[in-house]
């Protein structure tokens, strides 16, 4: 399924200090679900940081749905839409998995409306409240709704921080490595629902992931990074016999897999 | 199901049991309790409610927030100097002083929002420095250096003694409400996100810089409305009330207590205050006690009192399963 360019990001760079890591990036997303990969230190979540407003780039430019993103805060980038999640879950140990979730619409709301709809009630809390647990319902994940996020195996947590992506009902989403310490089982409770959520709402995802095989069946389109810049792009196979991609990545690790 | 819904309404039952006998009790302590019992009891509220304060920057919002006795020398100084000097009544000098701490708390908290650890804790220690500096020099509020004698209050018809406790129950019915209809809501999970994962905030639409401004000012308000009644009870304000004793004696309320909980602050109250009366002929020995329990509680009870419940839940599901936590704040 195509949908139309939600993501820009042309002639990117970013340095730290004296260090390079990302030399002249250009990525689209017209694809639903588009993959990012490379190996470690490529600068994949560097190019996630500059899209979502946390790290500035040096040069280049930033598009999200025709609107320069280049210099926007977090925050704004929030507001256009975008919702990401982390390597390692970013999840609140001590209050329950839909409390979780729900702050993903939470956040959303201005810090007046927060505390209106603390002391005067609202209707709002109880809509919010079936959203997220519709969500969670989604990825199998209502028996679990009511217990502490912390009790949680790692795997669900990263299901769950998907869902608190999910439930502000992004434009374009970012996972990074989401499968990464998953079983297969886990990651078939993530990969199912996440495409029927994107069939449904047309939601352009972006993929960081060492999982090829996961690659491979998710996405349409791939781009691989290798020190900071992109080396090969195109479908999944295209990319996979890519010359460069097999010498600077894949190694001779590629002729077993496939 | 139907076993379910009687539970239920069981459960219902009684909790407006405990309601209805938590208002019975508020309402008679005051005949059943001698003076300094009651005066006592008045001391276990008002330290109960001020510990609300803390809670929410360091337990909800894990901020390092060490001003907080000085907060509530602002709420005894400035309400007292409203009330007896410039006659506004005194309700309205206690939100007024209340008000002013906010405000005072977000002037601290707008740079604290950008330090973290050692450098927020020496920062907001060195700002109740400051405050408790300004005590001394604006002599014409506080009395200076030798002190303020507090205006003291009275409701009609009662004395004393049972005003302070009528006003500090009222006031710790509405914070403690107030508290936990914030920390249940929206807004506190946005706080605890700040505490848990300031990184992920900025892409949850949530800017951690104003959530922290804003929990600096609401500890800060709360602290005043206590120490307004704090200074009542009193009868006398010096600046030294207001030095590290004081907030010593608050940081055990709320770490033994369980700082993450809003019981915690009260189960705190409750201890501070009576080991203050039992270990009152031990003279400075009785910091050192505070200091050493202060140290034992983070070390071998970091979720405090409060946290026995869970554990003791914990013990006796055997088959609980070991899982990877996520980080928990201190």
């Amino acid at each position: 399924m195509t949908v139309p360019t939600s993501l820009s990001v042309a002639d990117v760079q970013v340095s730290f200090g004296g260090n390079h890591v990302l030399k002249g990036v250009n990525l689209t997303c017209e694809h639903s679900f588009t993959g990012l990969i490379g190996p470690n230190g490529a600068g994949k979540t560097t190019l996630f940081n500059v899209i979502s407003g946390y790290v500035a780039p040096s040069s280049g430019s930033v598009h999200i749905a025709g609107r320069d993103a280049t210099a926007a805060s977090q925050t704004a980038v929030a507001a256009m839409g975008v919702g990401r999640t982390f390597q390692t879950p970013k999840l609140i140990g001590d209050i329950s998995v839909l409390d979780n979730v729900l702050i993903g619409i939470n956040g959303q709301a201005t810090l007046f409306n927060q505390v209106r709809e603390a002391l005067f009630f609202s209707r709002s809390a109880g809509i919010n409240r079936a959203r997220a647990r519709d969500v969670l319902a989604q990825f199998s994940l209502s028996d679990v709704a009511d217990v502490e996020a912390a009790s949680l195996p790692l795997g669900s947590q990263k299901i769950v921080e998907v869902c608190r992506a999910l439930v502000a009902d992004p434009t374009l989403l970012f996972l990074d490595e989401p499968a990464a310490g998953l079983g297969r089982d886990d990651v078939e409770h993530l990969v199912t629902p996440l495409r029927a959520w994107v069939e449904k709402h047309g939601t352009s995802v972006v993929i960081i992931e060492h999982d090829l095989e996961l690659v491979t069946n998710l996405c349409e389109d791939v781009a691989v990074l290798h020190l900071g810049t992109i080396i090969a792009r195109g479908t999944p196979t295209e990319c996979m016999s890519h010359p460069q991609v097999i010498e600077a990545y894949l190694g001779v690790g590629v002729a077993k897999d496939t | 199901m139907a076993g379910s819904r009687i539970n239920i309404s069981a459960g219902l039952a009684v909790r407006i049991a405990f309601g209805l006998a938590s208002i019975a009790l508020a309402f008679l302590l005051p005949s059943l309790l001698n003076p300094y019992r009651l005066f006592l009891a008045t001391l276990i509220v008002v330290f109960a409610t001020a510990g609300v304060g803390l809670v929410i920057i360091m337990g909800w919002t894990g901020q390092i927030a060490l001003a907080h006795a000085a907060f509530m020398g602002i709420g005894a100084y400035m309400t007292n100097w409203l009330f007896s000097d410039v006659g506004i009544p005194w309700v309205f000098s206690l939100v007024l002083s209340g008000l002013f701490a906010a405000v005072v708390g977000a002037l601290i908290g707008y740079p604290a929002a950008r330090l973290r650890g050692f450098y927020l804790a020496i920062a907001t220690l060195a700002f109740a420095e400051l405050i408790t500096r300004m005590f001394v020099e604006i002599d014409t509020v506080t009395g200076g250096i030798s002190g303020a004698s507090i205006e003291i209050i009275q409701l009609f018809g009662l004395d004393s003694d049972q005003s302070h406790w009528y006003i500090a129950v009222i006031l710790a019915i509405a914070v403690f409400w107030g508290a936990h209809r914030l920390g249940t809501t929206a807004f506190g999970r946005c706080l605890r996100m700040v505490r848990d994962a300031e990184i992920a905030t900025g892409s949850l639409g949530i800017n951690a810089t104003n959530y922290k401004l804003f929990a600096f000012a609401i500890s800060g308000f709360i602290a005043a409305l206590a120490g307004g009644l704090f200074g009542q009870l009193l009868t006398f304000a010096t600046p030294d009330t207001f030095r590290t004793t004081l907030l010593i004696q608050f940081l055990v309320v709320v770490f033994i207590g369980g700082v993450t909980q809003l019981t915690g602050a009260a189960v705190g109250a409750v201890f501070v205050i009576t080991s203050r009366e039992l270990l009152q002929d031990v003279g400075d020995w009785q910091r050192f006690a505070f200091g050493l329990s202060l140290v034992l509680a983070v070390r071998f009870l970091p979720g405090g009192i409060t946290s026995l419940v869970g554990l003791l839940k914990g013990l006796r599901r055997t088959d609980a399963h070991e899982a990877p936590t996520v980080a928990r704040a201190q």
